[in-house]
């Protein structure tokens, strides 16, 4: 260990000359020329075998790193593109509705076949959990884009079993299949229901009340459900907020089948199919 | 298009002619649309669609999804029976994975308290204790620390490829821990503590329960900040050698430290926090230096050079 002892030497007496230069700079001047040479081939030994031993963890860092946003890129462009199969199924009215959730249907295989391939491919074993923060929101979203389309397919909660099973055939067998954690599952169909009060609203403006009606139950069910099962999630801080707004949103639905039910039954008869539906204006101050 | 012409007559027929019969057996074939969630009932329901009208419909096939729109589902029982299923499924997994963190947050308990009493012990240097003898008190508790971390292994090894899920918790103890065995290390040999080196006094050799890199470099953060106090207490204590062996290896260790690319994270931050160790040592250095205090040996060195 008296390896270096000359440089930091002359770091001093440099220092002593020159006190108010910063240590840095002296550090730079102790180091040119003869002096580094010296002072290296004195410490290779110690030195060096840090520095081989640094080498490996940066590797490990930079690869670590790289693989991180090759993940992100993935959640984000799967976060993108599930938006985009919502606001789809959103354009849903009483006349196209076969045209609309088939296109959705589409573009939900094709956020699969193009970005959920790629999720896979880095997220093999150990990776699946420490990189979930990465990936974890584009999860999320694409949850939520499929149970929304899935709910109004058919009217049912499209189950994380259900989602999964649409996931194996993507994988190479080589690898194990991407499958959803529980966690990423909730937390998207927590997000499901703002989706749906915004459905409901619009169903109830273009005289669907029905439909409004078993939205209003089905986001009854899964508040419900759900409430059960946050308190034993491992982070529930999002998740606690997200309940929050939940309520709000079934508050909002269920207000909206209100002003329906009290307002609203001497007027359905009398409506056509395409008629104006202002009397629910009140209803729909939500957006 | 097909379906949407049956739609139509669905509402139609459900409004003006005869609502109740038809729109009941729209309800009971829809839990077919939900494919393989619901396979088990398949068989009495098949039955009752090949009696409506339009049993040439592939109800039961994905494809036909799409193109399949009911807006009042109805079924309202056999539908929440399978959502509450799922639920209830939901909350046994995650009571047992709260149950596995349980029994994670006990074993971390012990090795924080075992990690506590190396610290202890380790802190005697700056009383001047002999370092081999409190070394050697230091010492005997990593094997309890190797215990502790054999029992966290085998507790994972039952959720294979999870070891990051409940990571966290034992992520910031764990870097306790190398700071204390890289610290030992470092007033035993007077290196650094490398990472293999750091898991195998850990017995953390296996693939699956490893000591994580960035744990590892966080706790060499941590022992370095603890360097200038011992520096400042060592010469206190008359050792004036003591600046200049710390400094050189700080001034390594900075530079290796150097070669990695940090994200902006908690260990970049501690990084960050290194130089001002370094620049503490550098000062102490300083101050014994200028007073001469440093014996002879240096002298030596400079004659050398």
């Amino acid at each position: 260990m008296l390896s270096c002892s000359s440089s930091a030497f002359q770091r001093v007496a440099f220092m002593l000359m020159a006190p108010k230069l910063k240590p840095q700079r002296l550090h730079q001047i102790a180091e040119t020329g003869v002096e580094q040479l010296v002072k290296k081939a004195r410490t290779m030994s110690t030195e060096s075998s840090m520095k081989d031993a640094f080498s490996t963890y940066a590797d490990y860092l930079n690869n670590f790193n790289e693989k991180r946003e090759r993940v992100v890129k993935a959640s984000r462009d799967i976060t993108m593109n599930s938006k985009k199969v919502i606001f789809q199924v959103h354009r849903l009215s009483k006349d196209n509705k076969e045209e609309v959730l088939e296109k959705a249907g589409k573009d939900l295989e094709a956020v699969r076949d193009q970005h959920f391939a790629r999720l896979m491919r880095e997220l093999q074993g150990t990776d699946f959990w420490k990189l979930r923060r990465a990936y974890s929101p584009g999860v999320q979203e694409y949850v939520e884009a499929a149970t929304f389309y899935k709910f109004c397919l058919s009217g049912t909660l499209c189950t994380l079993d259900e989602i999964n099973t649409t996931l194996v055939p993507l994988s190479d067998p080589s690898l194990e299949p991407l499958q959803i954690n529980i966690l990423d599952y909730i937390l998207g169909l927590a997000d499901l229901t703002g989706e749906l009060m915004r459905m409901a609203i619009g169903r109830i403006s273009d005289g669907e009340i029905e439909f409004a009606q078993r939205i209003c139950q089905f986001v009854r069910q899964i508040h419900r459900e759900l409430m059960l099962v946050v308190p034993k999630m491992d982070d529930s801080y999002d998740m606690k907020s997200k309940m929050e707004v939940m309520l709000q949103s079934v508050i909002k639905i269920e207000n909206a089948c209100f002003s329906v039910h009290v307002r609203g039954s001497e007027y359905i008869p009398l409506l056509g199919d395409d008629a104006p539906t202002s009397y629910l204006l009140g209803a729909a101050d939500v957006e | 298009m097909m379906n949407s012409a049956f739609r139509n007559v669905h509402i139609t027929a459900s409004r003006l002619i005869n609502p109740k019969p038809f729109s009941s057996s729209i309800l009971h074939f829809l839990p077919l649309c939900s494919g393989d969630a619901s396979p088990r009932r398949s068989n009495p329901l098949r039955h009752r669609n090949s009696v409506s009208p339009s049993s040439s419909f592939p109800f039961c096939s994905t494809s036909s999804f799409s193109s399949f729109y009911i807006p009042m589902a109805g079924g309202d029982g056999q539908v929440s029976h399978s959502l509450e299923k799922q639920f209830e499924s939901f909350r046994v997994q995650l009571e047992e994975s709260a149950a596995l963190r349980e029994q994670i947050r006990a074993v971390v308990m012990e090795i924080e308290s075992a990690t506590r009493l190396i610290q202890a012990n380790l802190l005697l240097v700056h009383q001047s204790r002999p370092i081999p003898e409190v070394i050697e008190k230091a010492k005997e508790k990593i094997v309890d620390l190797k215990k502790f971390y054999g029992r966290l292994a085998e507790i994972l090894h039952e959720c294979p490829g999870q070891y990051y899920r409940y990571h966290g918790d034992w992520r910031s103890e764990t870097q306790a821990v190398v700071s204390q065995l890289a610290f030992m290390h470092w007033l035993e040999t007077g290196t650094l503590l490398v990472h293999t080196e750091a898991e195998e006094k850990l017995g953390l050799k296996s693939l699956e329960f490893g000591l994580e890199t960035e744990d590892y470099l966080t706790g060499i953060c941590f022992m370095s900040n603890d360097l200038p106090r011992y520096v400042v207490n060592r010469v206190t204590a008359g050792d004036y050698d003591c600046p200049r062996k710390v400094m050189n290896f700080l001034t390594d260790l900075h530079a290796a430290f150097r070669m990695l690319n940090l994200r902006n994270d908690f260990l970049r931050k501690k990084f960050d926090s290194m130089k001002y160790d370094l620049r503490r040592v550098e000062e102490v250095y300083y101050d014994v230096k200028i007073r001469g205090l440093i014996s002879a040996g240096d002298q030596e060195i400079q004659g050398q050079s």
